[in-house]
């Protein structure tokens, strides 16, 4: 059983998303049930939900800004948000004692794409080459680590969907090892053209552009656009310098299976794992934060696995699950995931479940209307394409805390 | 109680050899293997220079993962090497054992000749060059899953991207895994083959040899690169001593930085490296003469050779000056990513066969770079603990302890 030495504090939160640049005003629109994913034509009709009007120089004055890619520039904003809130800059922390886990699988891919075509039509020579350095995987992480003078680390995952909750999971464990005294965790997924293109050939998403987690419906999912960041610090660094704690990362833990058959199966270690890890039961949480996103096999392999972590307590805790909002942000989906538990266990309630009208799996507790919660921890699960599985056990900032 | 990381197999595929030994052997004679390449080539060069692997034709990939069209060189690679070193191992994959195995692999830019079939065919069919497979080939995360996949793994699996820091980023992370308890074994390594981006880029920035890249002298111009992939197999020690392993070294810990400078150049004054080795050698308690070699980072760059000598300098003071280290990039070429992952590999067999692999093209040694690069020919040596250093576009900066075993 893997194990955290100790709680984690979530001092900082920066979000840009179609339903808002808060976390305040996306977790009120979840709240109202609101979906950002309307039928992008252009696309052949599948849900699209691009940020309207994104202007980085909004959020982050920062060199070199216009040269990066949207991606980029999306993490650098989410990032700078963090930041600020956590009131971290380097006054406050030396830039040798902050790091950064960036989670990105796709954020260098229309650099790559555009540098390459360009290559084949126009040569070398002719060819800006300055976008080299820019086409790399882990280039988008690179960028925001220069920005704000990240010096204690900079490293990528490219874990697709679970790439933020492992980001979650090795911050943790290198801000206990003392390689920083806080960590700046980056995940971002653009809708730029190509990146549509390309999600949109591979089939997972729904025709029509309607998005149905966990439903019987289920016929794909849509492209969202997001970029979310936190700042993570040990808890007594926290505590010490009087900062405000969202929440605390507690647990983490991560699996594989290959076989679509074992898919339940791994997710289900992983829970247990994060669970253990953090040394909590299922009895202690006051929620689940899935990954559902409308693609059915996907989702009924997460109800199935949630089914069998909560047991007896399948039908109290509340499963919620923001895709059917947001839309599918791989990178991105599981930060959001986890700040949307931050403030579900904050304010005590659970938004809907956009679009779930006929279960598929039966006996969760699915969130189909705004409820209220429990005090307690909150379960956010992950499930990649490829049998990738990662979960996170996260704790409110009220009495229950880090005590633990 | 924190475990002990062991190392329980390796295996390389480099231009230099695709078996341990055969790589080790023409590491230690000096042969450098950078030529003219026959299997990869851009129209706006008359002639590249780098160093290819030639993989048996057992490491082929079945048609249906590898087809004529969308070949998946860097996969190739990496279960390649993969395969070796777990053969090495002889793991026992029971089931409870494979559930408690993961991998973590690491690349610069993993599958871009997909990228690269993409935009070959865009001129004529626009759009339609993307299909419903890309996004998948495309994902550098398949390079560890399609290895889970082989193995039947159900550990975590982790695609580390951290530039050419890559190969010590997968160690680190796998290393950190074992340590958290979220694994009891953890095949690391790393993979990245020759790709026009890097070559257009490098040429275009100046930093592409023109000729064979010579580490450390005076009159170097640059990289040559290579591909390759190396994969460890990292055991908690408990366990691997309890099934019988045998166990070559081991990981002994990891020190991170990032220089946050540049988007390719290094911090010229050394302090991102010099903090990397420090966080290094404190974190586990590695004393300044313990270290016997210092596997380099040397691509034979004006800035990088120099800031790293500069590091050494800043820690070891003269001592820098005497202890053997060396650049196998200066036989095998620059493999990016999988560049650190191949030098821990040669590492261990320093460490096995006490014995220090050269840097090779130093004709006139730079008066800044006063080291012992080993230059020429390996050499016998006492080797017990070594320093793996890396460094990559973004500023980050990784050094592996690699420690041997008695």
């Amino acid at each position: 059983m893997s194990t955290l030495s100790a709680p984690v504090a979530i001092t900082g939160v920066g979000v840009l998303t179609p339903l808002g640049d808060t976390p305040d005003l996306v977790f009120s629109a979840l709240c109202e049930g609101r979906t950002s994913l309307s039928p992008a034509a252009e696309y052949g009709g599948i849900g699209l939900a691009a940020i309207a009007d994104f202007e980085a120089t909004k959020y982050a004055n920062v060199r070199n800004l216009r040269m990066y890619n949207r991606t980029t520039r999306l993490a650098i904003c989410a990032a700078k948000l963090a930041l600020t809130e956590a009131r971290i800059d380097p006054a406050t922390l030396p830039p040798e004692e902050l790091g950064l886990l960036m989670a990105s699988t796709y954020g260098h891919l229309d650099v790559l794409i555009e540098y390459d075509r360009s290559l084949v039509a126009n040569g070398v020579q002719r060819t800006n080459g300055a976008l080299m350095p820019l086409a790399i995987p882990s280039a988008p992480g690179a960028m925001v680590a220069l920005a704000f003078g990240a010096k204690a680390f900079s490293m990528t995952l490219s874990d697709g969907g679970s790439s933020s909750l492992d980001a979650m999971g090795l911050a943790a464990r290198w801000l206990a090892d003392g390689r920083a005294r806080a960590c700046l965790v980056v995940s971002a997924f653009s809708a730029s053209p190509d990146i549509v293109r390309v999600v949109s050939r591979a089939g997972m998403l729904a025709p029509t552009g309607a998005v149905h987690p966990f439903d019987v419906r289920g016929s794909g999912t849509g492209v969202g656009e997001a970029a979310v960041a936190f700042v993570l610090e040990r808890s007594q660094d926290a505590s010490a310098r009087g900062a405000v704690s969202r929440g605390y990362v507690c647990g983490y833990g991560a699996t594989f299976a290959s076989r679509p058959g074992e898919h339940a199966g791994a997710l289900q270690r992983a829970a247990k794992e994060a669970l253990g890890s953090a040394g909590r039961s299922v009895d202690d949480l006051a929620l689940v934060s899935a990954g559902a996103s409308g693609v059915r096999a996907l989702d009924s392999v997460e109800g199935r696995a949630l089914s069998a972590v909560l047991g007896s307590r399948a039908a109290q805790v509340p499963v919620m699950a923001v895709k059917g909002a947001l839309g599918e942000t791989l990178d991105a989906s599981g930060s959001l995931q986890v700040l949307a538990a931050l403030v579900a266990l904050e304010k005590r309630t659970v938004p809907p479940i956009v679009g779930l009208g006929e279960p598929e799996v039966q006996g969760l507790s699915y969130s189909t209307q705004q409820a209220s919660a429990r005090e307690g921890a909150a379960l956010v699960t992950a499930l990649s394409r490829d049998g990738a599985c990662s979960a996170i056990v996260l704790s409110g900032a009220g009495r229950e805390g880090a005590a633990r | 109680m924190a475990r002990r990381v062991a190392i329980t197999g390796c295996g390389v595929v480099t231009p230099a050899g695709c078996e341990l030994e055969l790589f080790w052997d023409s590491l230690m004679r000096g042969e450098c293997m950078l030529k003219p390449l026959r299997t990869f080539a851009f129209r706006d060069f008359d002639s590249l220079i780098g160093g290819e692997v030639t993989l048996p034709d057992a490491d082929f990939l079945p048609a249906s993962i590898d087809t004529d069209r969308y070949r998946a060189r860097c996969l190739e690679l990496a279960l390649a090497a993969t395969r070796r070193a777990v053969a090495q191992a002889a793991l026992p994959f029971d089931l409870a054992f494979r559930e408690r195995t993961g991998a973590v692999i690491g690349t610069t830019l993993g599958e871009e000749r997909q990228v690269g079939d993409l935009s070959d065919r865009w001129g004529t069919v626009g759009e339609g060059a993307i299909d419903a497979g890309f996004l998948a080939r495309s994902d550098s995360h398949r390079l560890a899953s399609v290895a889970a996949e082989r193995y039947g793994l159900g550990g975590p699996v982790v695609l580390s991207a951290a530039a050419c820091s890559s190969g010590n980023a997968a160690i680190a992370t796998a290393y950190d895994l074992i340590q958290m308890g979220a694994a009891d074994c953890m095949i690391a390594g790393a993979a990245d083959t020759l790709v026009r981006s890097i070559y257009c880029g490098f040429f275009r920035m100046g930093a592409l040899s023109k000729t064979v890249c010579r580490p450390y002298d005076k009159n170097r111009d640059g990289v040559s690169f290579g591909e390759g992939a190396g994969v460890l197999v990292l055991e908690d020690f408990e366990s691997a001593r309890k099934r019988g392993a045998r166990i070559y070294a081991e990981v002994a810990g990891f020190g991170v930085s990032n220089d946050a400078h540049h988007i390719t150049a290094p911090d010229p004054s050394g302090n991102g490296f010099m903090r990397a080795i420090k966080q290094a050698l404190a974190t586990t308690g590695t004393a300044l003469e313990a270290v016997d070699y210092v596997s380099a980072h040397g691509t034979g760059t004006q800035y990088s050779d120099l800031c790293e000598v500069r590091a050494l300098y800043a820690i070891f003071g003269e001592r820098a000056k005497s202890i053997p280290m060396s650049s196998i990039k200066s036989m095998i070429g620059h493999t990016n990513g999988a560049a650190s992952a191949i030098e821990a590999v040669a590492c261990v067999m320093a460490m096995t066969h006490q014995a220090v692999p050269p840097t090779v093209n130093v004709t006139e040694q730079d008066p800044e770079c006063v080291i012992d690069c080993v230059p020429g020919r390996g050499r016998a040596a006492k080797v017990g603990t070594c320093l793996n250093l890396s460094a990559g576009f973004g500023g980050f900066n990784a050094c592996v302890v690699l420690r041997g075993v008695s």
